[in-house]
């Protein structure tokens, strides 16, 4: 073959229908790999969501298994559940009038919406810490079978379609019966874990970040900063909880107590925030800093009063988005005490507590079918959650994002 | 004159400022310093009881058997079997994907891709662990029938998907670095789009791209909850994809959430597997960084 | 060619000197090294007060570098070492106890590019007065005084307080620069070619202010514009690779050059 270039000829800038063909599937096929991704997180959300949802049969420990019209108040539902299981009024009364009785009967009897019952739709039904589950159908089967179950139950049951992420879900604490689980401490345990994870990482992270970039860019102390914190980024989070658990939790005596889980995550979500923070201090011109020193502003001066002031939104965005990413870390919190069974709402710093992820492991780990539903419904809380806060850095940074 | 002040080195105000920041960066020392001497103590302890020797080639890891064995070769044979199979996925993916970001996607489609991909990395991993055990496997289990519940198949499928973030932000880096003049070289020289990106842009930018690797090796070693979920947490050395096993992260979830006493040997061993896990993953992360900046081609 | 030895062998031209006593700002000998590259070679000048004194010279040649060696900006660059006297009324402000903050309260500085801070007109033209501790009515007085002597005044007085420094035009960016640097009342104004960002309408603008500042500022300026340092200058520097050429007043400067590198630089054969 000759392969050295002869004189142009028209058909010499032919094109290759070859070379054309490879060239476009090329193309084509660096588009599947994205493809893919989006599959796997719609087939992610949507099984999470159908999962979430199912139909049941119920029986009732006691009581006749009503149902309640939509739109009474959760007492009044109590109330008419009482005497139906037996009560007299003068008895159902005393007990919801009596604070304390009220408050167990509340965390024993959980008045929870169903979106369809063997009654009709959207109706209340009180679900008590014994009642047995019959059977749990998926929510298309269910569906289809619906009249049949409906004509099969027996005394006590009720049959119905349960959305698990409810507004009592949010405030439940975790039991031991499925259907009576929440994820309100754990809620509540995020927010006290966070906030004093946050405490410690974003005055250090943002400190070191300001240190750095505008203190010493060069120099033996800024590559030793830097490499150690290179370092401490690919550290795996696991290991994070194993220095609580030696550190924390035993070495200064806090127990498995949210302080314990807050320094630890504190110190993992420390090199997220620097990175962040550097970022956007980066983005500051350099031209700002000049006209600040021009006018005759020290270093401090310069650095709080322009080049923070102007990085600010990059660093409440960055923040935003390390507390999302800290939201979902569960491995070095199980170390260090979130994996205990905690009924109660968490009061202070030395509480015991789980958070969400950690509740979501517990309840996949349990592996029963109807737990997995509770962990899926979960999910749903949690991700609504982390893409609240998306949206938000989202909205702050096309916000105040600056031409410079 | 009044500009013959002090120097601005002994203002108080300065000092101050500049001694604060100096000590909260020094937190992310101590840091570093509290892992090592934490994991340190305590595998000490372990060492005091079980031989090195045992830890290193023993074939067996049952802490809790009447007759314990401390060999962690079960731990890293687990390990490695689900890294594995996550860079099967994620190293095709992510660097088709880089390429994709760097040479072909416009300014706009980018910047939506990296959103996107934002969004992945910010999915917690207990949801892929629960997606993996409870809608992989059972996928898997119609195709493969003996297949057990917990494996690292699915465990590592999905895990391969979570990590394609890793690769393709830092390989997509690397590409983009390399200057534009150069692929303008190839193309006067007559080379089409997927000659000038395999051919010109691929081979230049290598050094990042295999530490873009070997950066995502070392999160999938270190990632926990997707196998504790659904890899299962019984130590068995073995390579088949389909048997339960366990990592080492999963075994230290499966200690710490169980009831091992403290300053029991099962307890110490929780340090030593973790300190294994952490040499590991430091060697890894020294060694990305050695690429770069050994290999880094020069353009000025 | 032009050789930096044949320079730094030559005495630097002076036409007309100025004498000490008109001199606000005398330098003597400086020399000035980043790293091991030295950018000034042994320049000793005196700027007049209540004059407007131009740096001309070929891009790379140190007029910037002479300019920010002036209010000491160049002790922001690490590595940077200079040797010499800058005497500002009699004081040598790179004496070892002279803060070079303070140096740079007192003397004002107009950058290339328009550099207003993300903050309102208003916060732009405070931040000195802030600086120097000015509070309350006497400080929006001195910012509303500072922003007139711009020209700025009649086209933000309505929107000054609100809106932000960076919504304003280019031109109009630059002159509340101008009006940042000379709220404090800097007797000494550096400018570093403060039009080469700007369209020629805005241009003419800096400069008729330029030329009303004078009554009251002594003014530096730097531009690689020969035609602005001839419209707006009393006296011209010229500068090459690090060596100020020649010196003097402006139109004989610009007529009858008297080194021959001058000549080329100002008819264009170089530069």
């Amino acid at each position: 073959m000759n392969r050295t270039l002869s004189s142009p000829s028209p058909e010499a800038f032919g094109t290759d229908p070859w070379k054309t063909r490879i060239d476009r599937t090329f193309a084509r096929a660096l588009v599947l790999p994205l493809v893919l991704a989006i599959g796997l997180l719609v087939l992610l959300l949507g099984d999470t969501l159908y999962r979430s949802v199912s139909v049941q049969v119920v029986r009732a420990d006691e009581g006749p298994g009503r149902t309640y019209p939509f739109g009474l108040a959760a007492t009044e539902v109590l109330r008419q559940e009482l005497l139906a299981r037996g009560y007299t009024e003068e008895e159902a009364r005393s007990l919801l009038q009596d604070p304390t009785e009220r408050r167990v009967l509340f965390l024993q009897n959980r008045v929870e919406l169903m979106w369809n019952t063997q009654e009709g739709p959207f109706r209340y039904v009180v679900t008590g810490l014994r009642d047995e589950r019959v059977a749990d159908f998926s929510l298309l089967e269910g569906l289809r079978r619906w009249e049949e179950l409906k004509a099969g139950l027996g005394e006590g049951e009720r049959l119905v379609l349960n959305p698990w992420l409810d507004q009592s879900f949010l405030t439940r604490t975790p039991s031991r019966s499925p259907l009576t689980a929440g994820i309100g401490v754990a809620i509540w345990g995020t927010i006290w874990v966070l906030s004093l994870a946050l405490l410690i990482a974003i005055p250090v992270g943002i400190g070191t970040a300001i240190l750095l970039e505008e203190y010493l860019r060069e120099g033996t102390l800024n590559r030793i900063l830097e490499v150690n914190l290179r370092n401490l980024a690919g550290v795996p989070s696991i290991v994070y909880g194993l220095l609580g658990l030696a550190i924390f939790v035993r070495e200064m005596g806090l127990g498995p107590t949210i302080l314990s889980a807050a320094l630890t995550l504190g110190l993992l979500g420390i090199p997220v925030i620097v990175v962040t923070a550097r970022e956007s201090l980066r983005a500051v011109p350099e031209s700002l800093r000049q006209a600040a020193f021009a006018l005759g502003a020290t270093r401090r001066q310069v650095v709080f009063r322009v080049v923070v002031p102007a990085a600010l939104p990059g660093m409440v965005t960055g923040v935003i988005l390390s507390a999302a990413r800290l939201i979902g870390e569960a491995a070095p919190l199980l170390l260090v005490g979130a994996a205990a069974y905690v009924p109660f709402y968490p009061t202070g710093p030395l509480s015991e507590y789980t958070v969400i992820p950690v509740q979501i492991y517990l309840w996949v780990s349990m592996n029963i079918p109807e737990f997995a539903r509770v962990a899926a419904a979960g999910i749903l809380v949690m991700l609504l959650v982390l893409s609240g806060l998306y949206f938000l850095a989202l909205y702050l940074r096309n916000r105040f994002r600056r031409e410079w | 004159m009044e500009i013959l002040k002090q120097r601005p080195s002994r203002n108080p105000k300065e000092v101050l400022t500049f001694a604060l920041l100096v000590f909260l960066s020094s937190i992310t020392l101590l840091t570093t310093l509290g892992v090592i001497l934490s994991l340190v103590g305590d595998v000490a302890q372990f060492f005091r009881r079980v031989p090195l020797t045992e830890f290193l080639f023993a074939p067996e890891w049952t802490p809790l058997f009447a007759d314990p064995r401390y060999g962690i070769s079960p731990l890293i044979a687990g390990t490695f079997l689900v890294t594995l199979i996550a860079l099967l996925v994620a190293v095709p993916l992510g660097l088709a994907l880089a390429i994709y970001l760097s040479e072909y996607a416009s300014g706009a489609a980018r910047a939506r891709i990296k959103g996107t991909l934002e969004l992945f990395e910010g999915i917690p991993t207990v949801v892929f662990g629960y997606f993996a055990l409870l809608f992989v496997t059972p996928l898997l289990q119609r195709v493969i029938p003996d297949l057990n519940i917990f494996n690292p198949l699915s465990a590592g499928l999905v895990m391969g998907f979570a990590i394609i973030p890793y690769i393709s932000n830092v390989a997509a880096d690397a590409m983009e670095s390399v200057p534009r003049s150069i692929r303008e070289a190839a193309y006067a020289l007559g080379a089409r789009p997927y000659e000038v990106a395999l051919r010109v842009v691929f081979p230049a930018a290598i050094s990042g791209i295999i530490a873009a690797i070997i950066l995502a090796t070392s999160r999938a070693i270190g990632e926990t909850m997707i196998v504790a979920i659904a890899a299962g947490q019984r130590p068995i050395l073995t390579l088949d994809p389909r048997e339960t096993i366990a990592t080492m992260t999963s075994y230290i979830v499966q200690a710490a959430t169980g009831d091992q006493p403290t300053g029991s040997t099962g307890f110490y061993a929780l340090f030593a597997v973790g300190f294994t896990l952490f040499l590991l993953t430091l060697f890894l992360n020294i060694l990305a960084q050695y690429v770069v900046e050994r290999y880094r081609e020069r353009y000025e | 060619m032009v050789s930096l030895e044949m320079l730094k062998e030559h005495e630097t031209v002076r036409t007309a000197p100025v004498s000490e006593a008109e001199a606000l700002v005398d330098v003597r000998g400086l020399s000035l090294w980043y790293g091991k590259k030295q950018a000034l070679y042994d320049i000793s000048v005196r700027f007049p007060r209540n004059q407007v004194t131009a740096i001309i010279g070929p891009s790379g040649c140190g007029k910037s570098t002479l300019l920010r060696s002036l209010n000491r900006m160049n002790d922001l660059v690490p590595g940077v070492r200079v040797e010499g006297e800058v005497l500002y009324e009699g004081v040598n402000i790179y004496d070892p106890r002279v803060d070079p903050v303070a140096v740079r309260r007192h003397i004002g500085m107009v950058f290339q590019k328009p550099n207003p801070f993300p903050k309102t007109i208003f916060e732009n033209v405070a931040f000195g007065l802030r600086l120097m501790g000015v509070k309350g009515s006497e400080l929006e007085d001195r910012v509303v005084e500072a922003l007139k002597r711009a020209a700025l005044w009649n086209e933000v007085q309505d929107r000054f307080k609100k809106e932000s420094g960076l919504r304003l035009s280019g031109g109009q960016q630059q002159r509340l620069c101008i009006a940042r640097a000379i709220a404090v009342e800097p007797p000494l104004l550096l400018m570093d070619e403060p039009t080469s960002a700007l369209d020629p309408i805005a241009t003419q603008a800096i400069e008729d202010l330029i030329q009303e500042l004078k009554t009251r500022y002594t003014v530096v300026i730097v531009t690689h514009n020969m035609q602005q340092a001839a419209r707006v200058s009393d006296r011209t520097l010229f500068m090459h690779l690090g060596v100020l050429v020649e010196e003097g007043p402006t139109e004989v400067l610009f007529t009858k050059p008297k080194h021959p590198y001058t000549e080329a630089y100002i008819t264009g054969r170089f530069g």
